[in-house]
């Protein structure tokens, strides 16, 4: 069971972010969109924690997060937006869905590392 | 990093008389106009550089570069290889087509002679420079697109060139991304041209020993920064403007000729181009590794209307988690 589910189309954002967070002794596993993250968070309800993009194919971030309240009743996952977009409207239906927080990339793992480790907790 | 955002334009100096050379620098120097020179060699040796990756704006012409009008027919195959690149014909005697045959006058945006360079002066402006991209802007994009290539090479240096306009289409090296850009005052693409080998070998060296890369990786990377460069720019540009603009259904056709390595978005106006230069911290001797990166605003373009986000400091404070 993995503690942090990383959604992002970017292999190299998925590669980096993975890496980062295994190094840091978190159990990792990724998806490539938001219907991807909605089956893997779907098949292991038990994550803790959701990091991802918003603009992806398929899904975009922001509706995943809103189905996984709507769609698979899960209150309790943090989801934590890692993004290029910073707009207050997106940031407003972030909210709106649930999610904790918000990080516009590019990813600063350091800076960072504290308050995921507490949401994957 | 360059400091400057003025735009220049670059263009191709067939020119070989020195006197009137003189007179063509100082016109270039007064007109932000980077001359480019060939090597001797003829017409053969122009058309090869034409062939080439070298972003130009325009061409002046002497008529008779290569012989007694011997810029005649190199036109003809300037205008045949490159028919987007405007040309200015200077003359001995007269300005203005006289003499000329009525089909090759067309070819010529102006025909001036260096007695009276005001014609050249207009025809330069109207063809290469009427197209103003605000400063702000330019620098805007200067500081996002390197704040982006940055953190995905982080350990490579990296340098900006001076920004400049082109009018060609020739895309440089084998890969390119394209993204649209949309806000309720411009509306077109951004490009990033890189190659392929050059920059596989330029990403390896942040890779543990052994570790491959291929073209998908480069293509992963190149992606991730054409989408944090977008980013950016929607929220620096776009975010805190109105509505979206009434024309935003429009749309051209984009016209891709893979084996002359071409790329129309059916607008003649010239395009914004930054190449940014990198080179590996650790190998410092190696030849340094190229990024263009072009915007095409064909859609839509009302600069009047430009807005940038007031919050655009705390934008650059990235990587930080926001907590809701």
């Amino acid at each position: 069971m993995a503690q942090i589910l990383v959604v992002d189309d970017s292999g190299t954002v998925r590669n980096e972010l993975c890496d980062f967070l295994t190094a840091n002794g978190l159990t990792v596993s990724s998806a490539v969109d938001g219907k991807d993250g909605l089956e893997k968070l779907k098949a292991d309800p038990g994550i803790k924690l959701v990091v991802s993009d918003v603009n992806m194919p398929n899904m975009d971030g922001l509706t995943m997060a809103e189905k996984i309240r709507s769609e698979l009743k899960n209150t309790t996952t943090n989801i934590v937006m890692l993004t290029t977009e910073n707009s207050p409207a997106m940031k407003e239906r972030g909210k709106a869905a649930g999610i904790k927080g918000w990080i516009v990339k590019p990813f600063n793992g350091p800076a960072v590392l504290a308050s995921l480790k507490k949401l994957a907790a | 990093m360059s400091s400057t955002s003025t735009v220049f334009s670059k263009i191709l100096v067939l020119d070989s008389l020195a006197k009137d050379s003189e007179t063509i620098k100082a016109l270039c120097e007064d007109s932000a106009l980077i001359a480019i020179r060939p090597q001797e060699g003829g017409a053969a040796n122009v058309l090869s550089i034409l062939g080439s990756n070298i972003d130009l704006g325009g061409i002046m012409l002497y008529e008779n570069y290569g012989g007694p009008m011997a810029g005649l027919a190199l036109a003809r195959s300037i205008n045949d290889l490159r028919p987007e690149l405007p040309i200015f014909l200077r003359r001995d005697r007269q300005s203005g087509n006289a003499g000329i045959p009525e089909k090759d006058a067309a070819m010529f945006r102006c025909a001036y002679t260096a007695a009276d360079l005001s014609t050249l002066r207009a025809s330069l402006d109207s063809s290469i420079f009427n197209r103003v991209y605000p400063t702000a802007l330019v620098r805007g994009i200067a500081e996002i697109t390197q704040a982006s290539l940055g953190a995905l090479l982080p350990h490579c240096d990296l340098v900006m060139e001076t920004p400049y306009l082109v009018k060609d289409r020739i895309i440089f090296g084998e890969v390119f991304t394209l993204i649209g850009i949309e806000t309720n005052w411009c509306r077109g693409y951004m490009m990033l041209q890189t190659g392929e080998s050059d920059f596989l070998g330029l990403a390896m060296g942040d890779r543990a020993p052994g570790e491959a890369l291929t073209f998908r990786d480069l293509n992963s990377i190149l992606g991730e920064a054409t989408n944090m460069i977008w980013g950016g720019f929607k929220s620096r540009y776009a975010n805190h403007t109105g509505g979206t603009n009434v024309a935003s259904s429009v749309q051209v056709p984009i016209i891709i000729n893979h084996q002359r390595r071409f790329i129309s978005f059916g607008s003649e106006d010239p395009q914004l181009c930054l190449k940014y230069q990198f080179r590996d911290r650790k190998n410092p001797d190696a030849e340094p590794v190229y990024v263009y990166q072009r915007f095409v605003f064909n859609l839509n373009w009302s600069p009047e209307d430009m807005v940038e986000s007031p919050a655009v400091e705390s934008m650059f404070e990235s990587g930080e988690l926001e907590l809701f």
